[in-house]
């Protein structure tokens, strides 16, 4: 499943069904099997995490339904529900035709920058954060999500063309533009605001950046304006109290046990006492007791330290470090830079986003309402994860179906 | 591989990726030591932190131990009660610090919110009274003995009662009431004295526990309190109690076995109070005035053995009102002196003049002082003069010629006494002048028969009277204590005396005392061969010597207690009265005297004559009347006395009499003559125990109970628990029927303890165990 390299290039060796299934399906000399040249390690760690999700959410919020006398198994219903919806869309994703999917590019980054407009003039708040657009029958749709796609396809579209381009019209204009690119959307998510899908968009363009071989000296800039626009943020009150909370909470944690740090604090205790295998699937005391809150979303690394212990919670982490690899691996196949530049932008927002969530329960990263990617409750969230992986596979489809050379 | 490096575009650094590859494996490499930092190495205290928030210990107070009389029938005893508690830890943690749950509560306890709200804050500098004085964590009691719609509506209604817990616990109660009130005391919340006290001991108390505050509640509270057990629950972040995750039953204490009788002690206090009411309806022939017989006692004593078999005194209370603590107006009537102090023991901390009675010792002294004997003669003249005043003896009365011991002690001569008295007081004031110690030999045999010291009954040292024995030495140094009182009051005199006589009395008391109150005369030591003056005694105290005279002379440390039985039934430890001393007085001179107040042998003894139409042939009784005289007050009335099936024949004692199995004494206050009221009322006493009255014997056959009674095990209603709840029923981890049979109280064979019924879910609740599963004593114990 995992190792389809060589016997790819060796398919004629493959006796029987496999060699007559290729022959019917894919008359194309020297191609392989499409299922063969799924990356199932890809796309096992992705399921496998959606499916511990659904299991995580479930213990979440269980006790929580009893006592509302709802249905326990509601979330974890959700939660699988929209791990399959998400699964469907990421297989649409991997049948786009490559070519297609370059010029879409443009059309999902309009797309995204409009549903961000809409979240500000229609969109609901949750938790300080006018990031949801409540749908009928109590949906709910995070635009951000979906913009973190928009962004890397755009992002990957703009900087492929100018350098693939030969004979380049000023290519000192490569990154303002790509800047520019993606001031719009992050000038929208910081009205909502969303500190952390922001942080997300920046590591996502430096790892972009990083791969598509902008100079060094841009990159310090960019670091450097960074600090100084952080700095101005602060100082002109900017930035919402609660999110100075966060910050604060985070550099001094057991000042106050009730607002911000309280949620830091109860996760870590979730984990904590966890140990090395944890209390049992649904039999977290700090999980039934409802004391960390959040947990189904936000926090719910902490249900998996508690209930799953080391095991689980490592276990997880080794899950999303696969992924990481298979994401760089594609990037580093990949025949062109538009692809490589979506694995790495891919690989970056997952990484961001996966450290900053589990950092945050560790006491490692301040307080930002960013979701567990797979595992996190919440919808827009799975899409947009399972979007990536889909885009992710049709990059590496090409990497192995395109013949050499253009 | 060397196919993708051909594809891959030229311009691309291969580095740049291995730059984000580094990245992202510094970033995952970082999540995971942390993860194993917190989850592995910080563990422990984590964990700590964990069990900290999420449980609560609660205290299950212990049932206290029963206190049962002679016969196993319960005088002390438990009941299962309601209680609403309120978790202020959890109150602090709600949004408007528990403010809107403590104002539903107090409506619904009819309590003002200010006054709930101070009761459950923790104690502390600055915070007012009344307080809460356990430890912070603790759930606070706001309400013990919580009627049914009270829990309902809390239990059914939990999310508005957040932090407020509904439980059972085990609260005294006294069956009987006002029976044997004084000696089986009361309880009462512990005081920080009671914590301090004990804090050093092995059963220290709680400054939440419920103590013995009086009596044998008291003085056995180490054995009957009992071993709290603790619930251990878990809680939600608002404090609603989820779940139960341990639980240590609690031990209930051990079960007193007293030397009362319950059916003696019941049949002598309806003795005193019918004597007390009949002699209210008498007049007084000396006063001219209706007998005030304010306060009575009665002491009925083994002394064989030195248990006490009934201590009654008039007025009585009902310790059924300490419990739950009791109201300042409640505390203050039981302890207004308008009320008769109905708290105060006449019995044990009755300090009152003995009169004649005393002539026991006397009698005693001048029997064994080495210069005169048994076979001394002596006058009884109407009066004799000692110093500047006459005394008299009663009514005047005299017999002719020199007259025994015998007949001294039968017509009770007081001026027969007094010759006494004044012989060995001026051999001492001889002495004395002569730079010797007086012998003062009066003091010295009262002292042997316990007089002026502490019974030592198994009761709290504070509540059992001393009494007075006057000397030279005390009476010198009380005047060096007193004298400028005196010279003072020798002064300015008594203004707020309006009885002119009494205040111009008491001014020349006063004034005698200022200048010659250090001087032991003859008039003292005539007053104190008669019991009066500076000589005050106990009802218990007579008993004492009484005892001492009848059974050879052993003076007891008298007990209440019999034995300690644990909670199953089965016997711990005995409890034997001990001796405080053997007389040193030879049997024939006890004998001498004993004989010569025994009734129906001839010579009439003063408290023969109520005894008219008693079957003295089949009941030996012997006793001696006490009149003492209170200045300006209505005279006290004293019969002391012993008894035993048998009788006794001629002057001596016959070879049938043996030791009495009973000495009885009785007291009224006011109440005139020994033979006016108290003799009536031991008579009265004696026909409920032989069954003379027409009625069965209270003590079959006459004789005191002398087995240990079966104890049944403790079979309570159940024993407390906290219910627990939440909106949807759970099942306890600890509801395993394995973890409760590991439980060191519960046994097989009917003697188990009732295993304690969780009861979750409260909104319907549970109905109690089938009777039948409960152990119910006797009948299982056979078949156990």
């Amino acid at each position: 499943m995992s190792d389809y390299g060589s016997p790819a290039r060796t398919a004629g060796l493959i006796a029987g069904p496999t060699a007559a299934r290729r022959t019917v399906s894919d008359p194309a000399r020297g191609a392989v099997s499409p299922w063969r040249r799924i990356d199932w390690v890809l796309v096992g760690s992705a399921v496998a995490l959606a499916v511990l999700g659904s299991l995580l959410v479930w213990a979440a919020t269980k006790q929580r339904q009893l006592d509302a006398g709802a249905d326990p198994a509601y979330y974890f219903k959700r939660h699988l529900m929209n791990a399959v919806v998400g699964i469907v869309l990421g297989v649409v994703i991997t049948g786009i035709n490559y070519r297609l999917l370059r010029r879409l590019a443009p059309a999902v980054y309009l797309l995204s920058c409009l549903g961000l407009v809409a979240v500000l003039a229609i969109g609901t708040t949750i938790n300080g954060a006018h990031s949801w657009i409540a749908l009928p029958a109590g949906f709910e749709v995070q635009p951000s999500e979906f913009a973190k796609v928009g962004l890397i396809l755009s992002m990957a579209t703009l900087l492929s063309q100018r350098r693939e381009r030969k004979n380049r019209q000023r290519p000192f204009l490569d990154v303002p533009l790509a800047l520019l690119l993606a001031a719009v959307p992050m000038g929208l998510i910081v009205l909502q605001p969303d500190i952390g899908t922001i942080f997300v968009f920046i590591f996502t363009i430096f790892g972009m950046f990083c791969v598509a071989g902008v100079s060094w000296r841009w990159m310090l800039a960019l670091v450097a304006a960074g600090v100084v626009v952080a700095f101005l943020a602060v100082s002109m009150h900017v930035l919402k109290n609660y999110q100075l909370d966060r910050f604060r909470a985070f550099t001094s944690p057991d000042k106050e046990t009730l607002g911000a740090a309280y949620n830091v604090r109860q996760a870590r205790i979730a984990i904590g006492s966890g140990g090395w295998t944890g209390t049992g699937l649904f039999k977290g005391p700090q999980t039934n007791g409802g004391y960390v809150p959040e947990q189904q979303t936000d926090f719910v690394f902490s249900v998996a330290g508690e209930e799953l212990g080391f095991v689980g919670a490592a276990g997880i982490v080794v899950l999303f470090a696969l992924m990481l690899w298979r994401a760089l691996r594609i990037s580093g196949r990949s025949p062109d830079l538009f692809g490589r530049l979506v694995a790495a932008g891919v690989a970056s927002w997952f990484c961001f986003q996966v450290f900053q969530n589990i950092g945050m329960d560790l006491g490692l990263m301040p307080v930002t309402g960013l979701p567990l990617p797979f595992v996190s409750y919440g919808g827009s969230s799975m899409f947009a994860n399972f979007l990536a992986v889909g885009l992710l596979l049709n990059v590496h489809l090409r990497s192995t179906v395109e013949p050499r050379g253009r | 591989m060397s196919g993708d490096a051909r594809r891959r575009p030229s311009r691309q650094p291969p580095g740049r990726l291995l730059l984000l590859g580094a990245v992202v494996i510094a970033l995952v490499a970082t999540v995971g030591v942390r993860l194993t930092y917190v989850q592995l190495v910080q563990r422990a205290s984590l964990t700590q932190v964990a069990s900290r928030q999420h449980l609560r210990e609660v205290t299950v107070p212990a049932p206290r131990g029963r206190i049962v009389d002679a016969t196993g029938q319960p005088i002390a005893t438990s009941r299962t009660v309601m209680v609403v508690s309120v978790d202020t830890s959890t109150l602090q943690g709600q949004r408007d610090k528990g403010r809107a749950v403590l104002g539903r509560l107090a409506v619904l306890l009819r309590v003002p919110v200010q006054q709930l709200s101070r009761e459950v804050t923790p104690c502390a500098p600055k915070v007012p009274k009344p307080c809460f004085t356990g430890t912070p964590y603790q759930p606070v009691p706001v309400l013990v003995d919580a009627d049914e719609k009270v829990v309902l509506e809390i239990t059914e209604h939990r999310e508005d009662y957040a932090g407020v817990l509904v439980g059972t616990a085990s609260v005294r109660t006294y069956p009987r009431h006002t029976l044997a009130s004084h000696s089986i005391g009361y309880i009462g919340a512990a005081a920080q004295s009671d914590v301090d006290s004990t804090a050093a001991s092995d059963r220290p108390v709680d400054a939440q526990d419920v103590v013995g505050k009086s009596g044998l509640e008291q003085y056995y509270d180490a054995v009957l309190r009992g071993t709290d057990g603790i619930d251990t629950v878990e809680i939600d972040p608002r404090g609603t109690v989820i779940g139960q995750v341990d639980q240590k039953s609690p031990v209930p204490g051990d079960t007193l076995v007293s030397s009362l009788d319950v059916d003696l002690q019941s049949a002598v206090e309806n003795a005193l109070t019918q004597q007390l009411a009949k002699a209210r309806t008498e007049t007084d022939p000396k006063t001219h005035q209706k007998y005030q017989a304010t306060t009575g006692a009665v002491v009925v004593m083994d002394p064989k053995t030195g248990r006490v078999l009934a201590l009654a005194s008039d007025p009585g209370y009902d310790p059924n009102e300490f419990v739950g603590g009791i109201s300042q107006q409640q505390y203050a009537a039981l302890t207004s002196e308008r009320a008769g102090t109905p708290l105060l023991s006449r019995a044990v901390q009755g300090q009152l003049a003995p009169g004649s009675t005393f002539k026991l010792s006397t009698a005693t002294a001048i029997t064994t002082d080495g210069q005169s004997s048994v076979d001394t003669n002596g006058a009884c003249p109407p009066y004799l003069t000692i110093g500047t005043t006459q005394k008299k003896n009663f009514e005047s009365e005299s017999l002719p010629g020199p007259i025994s011991l015998s007949k001294a002690l039968a017509f009770s001569c007081d001026t027969f006494f007094y010759a006494y008295a004044l012989q060995t007081w001026q051999s001492d004031q001889q002495r004395v002048a002569q730079q010797k110690p007086a012998l003062e030999p009066m003091q010295k045999t009262a002292t042997e028969y316990g007089f002026g010291t502490r019974p030592g009954i198994d009761l709290p040292a504070d509540e059992q009277a001393a009494g007075t024995i006057i000397t030279r030495a005390k009476k010198q140094r009380a005047w060096e204590r007193n004298q400028a009182t005196y010279c003072a009051r020798a002064r300015t005199g008594y203004p707020e005396v309006t009885d002119p006589t009494r205040r111009a009395y008491f001014t020349k008391l006063a004034r005698e005392n200022c200048t010659d109150g250090w001087r032991y005369n003859g008039g003292d030591a005539a007053d104190f061969a008669i019991g009066q003056g500076d000589v005050l005694v106990s009802p218990l105290q007579l008993a004492i010597a009484y005892s001492a005279l009848v059974n050879g002379g052993t003076v007891y440390h008298p007990t209440l207690g019999r034995a300690i039985v644990n909670p199953h039934g089965r016997l711990i430890r005995n409890i034997n009265a001990t001796v405080a001393r053997k007389l040193d007085v030879p049997a024939p001179v006890l004998d001498y005297i004993r004989a010569s107040l025994t009734f129906g042998n001839g010579l009439d003894p003063t408290g023969q004559p109520p005894f008219a139409g008693f079957p003295l042939d089949t009941v030996n009784i012997g006793g001696k009347t006490g009149t003492a005289e209170v200045y300006g007050q209505q005279d006290t009335s004293w019969f002391v006395s012993w008894a035993n099936a048998g009788h006794a024949t001629g002057s001596t004692l016959g070879p049938d009499a043996g030791t009495p199995d009973y000495v009885v004494v009785a007291m009224i206050q006011h109440g005139g003559t020994g033979a006016t009221n108290a003799a009536p009322l031991v008579r009265k006493v004696y026909d409920s125990i032989y069954g003379l009255d027409g009625q069965a014997a209270v003590l079959p056959g006459g004789v005191p109970f002398s087995a240990l009674p079966a104890i049944t095990p403790y079979a309570q209603d159940g024993l407390p628990s906290y219910l627990i709840g939440r909106a949807q029923p759970r099942v306890a981890r600890s509801a395993d029927p394995t973890s409760r049979s590991a439980d060191p109280t519960s046994r097989p064979g009917g003697t188990a303890l009732p295993a304690v019924e969780l009861t979750f879910a409260p909104a319907v609740r549970r109905p109690a165990r089938p009777p039948a599963a409960l152990p119910s004593g006797p009948r299982d114990r056979g078949s156990g």
